[in-house]
């Protein structure tokens, strides 16, 4: 029961960082606080969904499609929505409010697409369901096949920020635009790129959750939301606190689903938010900012 | 070469240079003495690209027209910057600042020989290589800003009053770094106040004042000079 619980809090956990990683990059080197970010989450087990039921093909083959066509369709929503309140805003705090009002925008148009398609209900498919022995708990083979890949995606990214030019150029931007222009750096390409891997994170999370968990129409608000606890509670832009923070969610979450109440998880996860914040206001990584 | 030809900047009404124009050939130390709020930091900006500048204004580096291009553009073209106040990545460790000095194309081939060329003139930064930059004193964060600007190799060098907040030996050692890399054929553009040790090393000057230029000589003219000895030496009027 309790490897059983611990298991399930990781994978869930595992879905969480994957996906504040994505929302972090966004808002740490485009400067975009996309509150569309959970929509684009659901659209993709939405998509693998279809792709299974009415095609048959399995969500890993369907993880091949969706990460490119992510990554394209978050580059033409920040070109065609975005770029021009990047263009127009004197500073960043203008940004920050033009971007919450665009992305909350994006979210409703979203949601009601969603809705129209697929109505309220809870959605699932079969994929994968036998049961795998792991430490005496039996686990669901689609589960291991979910958090598998989120390692590996997890860690490729982490990697990929860390040591590789493109990567720490990213982090540049992050730190500082304006000297990031004089070492040659295209800043607003960064910033579409970024926006775009980010939105990738989020199709990525999105088809695996749609591996082992139920999914409906309304449920995007929820993972933005966990995304922003999981990136403020880890420290804003680090990747590793996303990572950590998202792990200890998933498994609190678990743990209290499991022995004291489900209906407790969301109370659960606001007061570890809270104690977070009360002892290191920075998050679990950050750096206190003068 | 860089050639700058009327360069007029403005923030709003105020208009912070007019009809500037100068020339810094390859090889050589040019210093712009001139005293706060004259004009010498938006001076640098325009030519890297970072403040708009009025039509009239060109600004060519070796015969390639400059004037419109954006920030990144010009570094790839062989204009290198160090602003005031450095504007070195902070959160960023001192091997990845000078990694990101050659993010430019052009940068890219002599990666390594520039990497040893800033090791040499700057040993002090080899044993700190995996230090955050913003842990550093402020001299050497002003030699990880000077380092970072030459991994893109430049071929003109702009900087923003180097030896600000420096002790008087730091500056010297400064410096000195700064001849030596005018000796290896780079054009040096120097915005100081401190016009004691910056003539000293320079090859040519010009005096900025409210936004533009007022006398530009050889270093050793400007020296002697009894304007300039009044305005930034310090010496007593009698
Ligand atoms: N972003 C800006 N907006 C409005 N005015 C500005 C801006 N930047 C500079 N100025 C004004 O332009 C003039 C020249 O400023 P600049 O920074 O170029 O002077 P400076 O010679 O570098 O001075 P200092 O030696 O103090 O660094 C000043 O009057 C300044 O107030
Ligand atoms: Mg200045």
């Amino acid at each position: 029961m309790l490897s059983y619980a611990v298991f399930s809090g990781i994978t869930l956990g595992g879905m969480y960082a994957l996906v504040a990683m994505g929302l972090t990059l966004q808002y740490g080197v485009s400067r975009i606080m996309n509150l569309a970010y959970g929509e684009l989450v659901i659209v993709a087990s939405f998509a693998a969904f279809v792709l299974m039921t009415s095609a048959g093909i399995n969500p890993v083959i369907g993880l091949l499609i969706f990460i490119p066509a992510s990554f394209a369709l978050n580059w033409a929503i920040y070109r065609i929505l975005l770029s021009p309140l990047v263009a127009r805003a004197k500073n960043r705090g203008m940004l920050e409010v033009d971007s919450i009002l665009a992305t909350f925008g994006l979210l409703f148009i979203v949601q009601g697409i969603l809705l129209v398609w697929f109505g309220g209900n809870y959605y699932s498919y079969d994929f994968m369901n036998g049961a795998v022995d792991v430490f005496g708990a039996a686990i669901a083979a689609n589960r291991l096949v979910a958090l598998g890949f989120a390692l590996v995606f997890g860690l490729g990214f982490y990697l990929v920020l860390t040591r590789t030019r493109m990567g720490t150029a990213l982090r540049a931007v992050a730190v500082d635009p304006q000297s990031a222009r004089l070492v040659a750096i295209d800043v607003n390409f960064a910033a579409c790129f970024a926006f775009a891997l980010g939105g990738a994170m989020a199709a990525v999370g999105g088809v695996l959750v749609s591996m082992f968990l139920t999914f409906s129409t309304s449920m995007g608000v929820a993972f933005t939301m966990k995304a922003l606890i999981v990136v403020i509670m880890g420290g804003v832009g680090n990747m590793l606190g996303a990572l950590v923070a998202g792990l200890i969610l998933g498994i609190a979450e678990a743990l209290v689903a499991t022995y004291i109440d489900p209906g407790l998880t969301i109370a659960v996860t606001y007061v570890i938010f809270l104690l977070v914040l009360l002892i290191k206001p920075s998050g679990l990584f950050g750096r206190t900012v003068s | 070469m860089l050639e700058v030809h009327k360069l007029s900047v403005s923030y709003g009404k105020h208009t912070a240079l007019r009809d500037v124009s100068l020339r810094v050939d390859r090889g050589e130390i040019v210093v712009m003495l001139g005293a706060n709020g004259a004009g010498k930091s938006s001076l640098l900006k325009a030519c890297a690209g970072l403040v708009a500048k009025h039509e009239n204004t060109a600004i060519a580096l070796s015969g390639k027209d400059l004037t419109d291009l954006a920030a990144h553009r010009i570094v790839e073209a062989g204009l290198a910057l160090v602003p005031e106040g450095r504007g070195i990545f902070g959160d960023l460790t001192v091997r990845e600042n000078l990694e990101l000095g050659a993010f430019a194309k052009r940068a890219r081939t002599s990666e390594k020989d520039n990497l040893e060329r800033v090791m040499t003139l700057f040993p002090k930064l080899s044993e700190r290589l995996d230090q955050d930059a913003r842990t550093m004193s402020g001299g050497e964060q002003q030699m990880v800003a000077l380092g970072r600007a030459l991994m893109s190799n430049p071929d003109i060098l702009l900087l923003d009053e180097p030896s600000l907040g420096l002790s008087p030996i730091m500056t010297g050692d400064l410096f000195k770094a700064l001849a030596a890399i005018r000796n290896t054929g780079v054009g040096v553009l120097l915005v100081e106040q401190n016009a004691h040790q910056s003539l000293a090393i320079s090859d040519r000057g010009y005096l900025i004042e409210n936004g533009a230029i007022t006398g530009q000589d050889t270093a050793l003219a400007l020296q002697s000079d009894l304007a300039v000895q009044k305005a930034f030496l310090g010496l007593a009027t009698a």
